[in-house]
């Protein structure tokens, strides 16, 4: 799934670390999930959400093209 | 020069949790890392008395029961990332103790190796690997 995280938090002067702290995880749990490496739960999604005051939706993105589910 | 500056900035960008984390890890792992040996070394002698087996004995459940202790408040104060990663580490490190306890059973009963005696260092070397993994995993995605 991509994310905005780095481009938000950039836009914010926040390092890794600070954003770690506002959302209760480690800096590691912030860094795998700006990589891509880890998808957040939704607890977390709604916590960065309400970090940055944006909804899940203008954070996290789904990649349409990794859909294997699909029927169609 | 730059390095130490480096590991400054490292240090300086540590989170709170990380930093938490490593303190109670250290403070938790000190005791297993007494006791491990400890039961190791009371476990070696092969003609023991009553006395020393009971010791024996007793050190290794005291052991276990730190490894237990340990793990329980490492997946209490880990984050969701953090306890991925570590069960993981655990999966491969539990697959790579089964591994090694086939094969020590197989040259057991094939008259190679007395078993008694590696069983331990298996163990020992599971939970080493299981660390190694895990702190491998969290430093090199830095």
């Amino acid at each position: 799934m991509k994310n905005r995280l780095r481009e938000l938090r950039a836009a914010r002067r926040w390092s890794q670390a600070d954003l770690a702290d506002r959302c209760q995880v480690s800096r590691q749990a912030i860094n795998a999930i700006e990589t891509e490496r880890y998808d957040p739960s939704l607890p977390l999604a709604f916590t960065i959400a309400d970090v940055f005051d944006l909804t899940i939706e203008e954070i996290f993105l789904p990649n349409r093209a990794d859909t294997t589910n699909d029927p169609a | 020069m730059e390095g130490l500056l480096y590991l400054r900035a490292m240090v300086k960008q540590q989170d709170q949790v990380t930093r938490a984390a490593r303190r109670a890890v250290l403070i938790d792992g000190l005791p297993v890392a007494t006791l491990g040996p400890v039961a190791l070394a009371l476990g070696s002698d092969p003609d023991q008395s009553a006395v020393q087996k009971a010791w024996w004995i007793a050190a290794t459940a005291v052991f276990a029961l730190a490894v237990a202790w340990v793990l329980l408040r490492a997946f209490r104060r880990a984050d969701e990332y953090l306890r991925k990663v570590q069960l993981e580490s655990m999966a491969i490190a539990f697959a790579a103790v089964l591994v090694a306890l086939q094969v020590a059973t197989v040259l057991d009963a094939a008259g190679v190796i007395q078993l008694h005696q590696l069983t331990q260092l298996i163990l020992i070397g599971g939970v080493a690997i299981w660390l190694v993994i895990a702190d491998l995993r969290t430093r090199l995605h830095r």
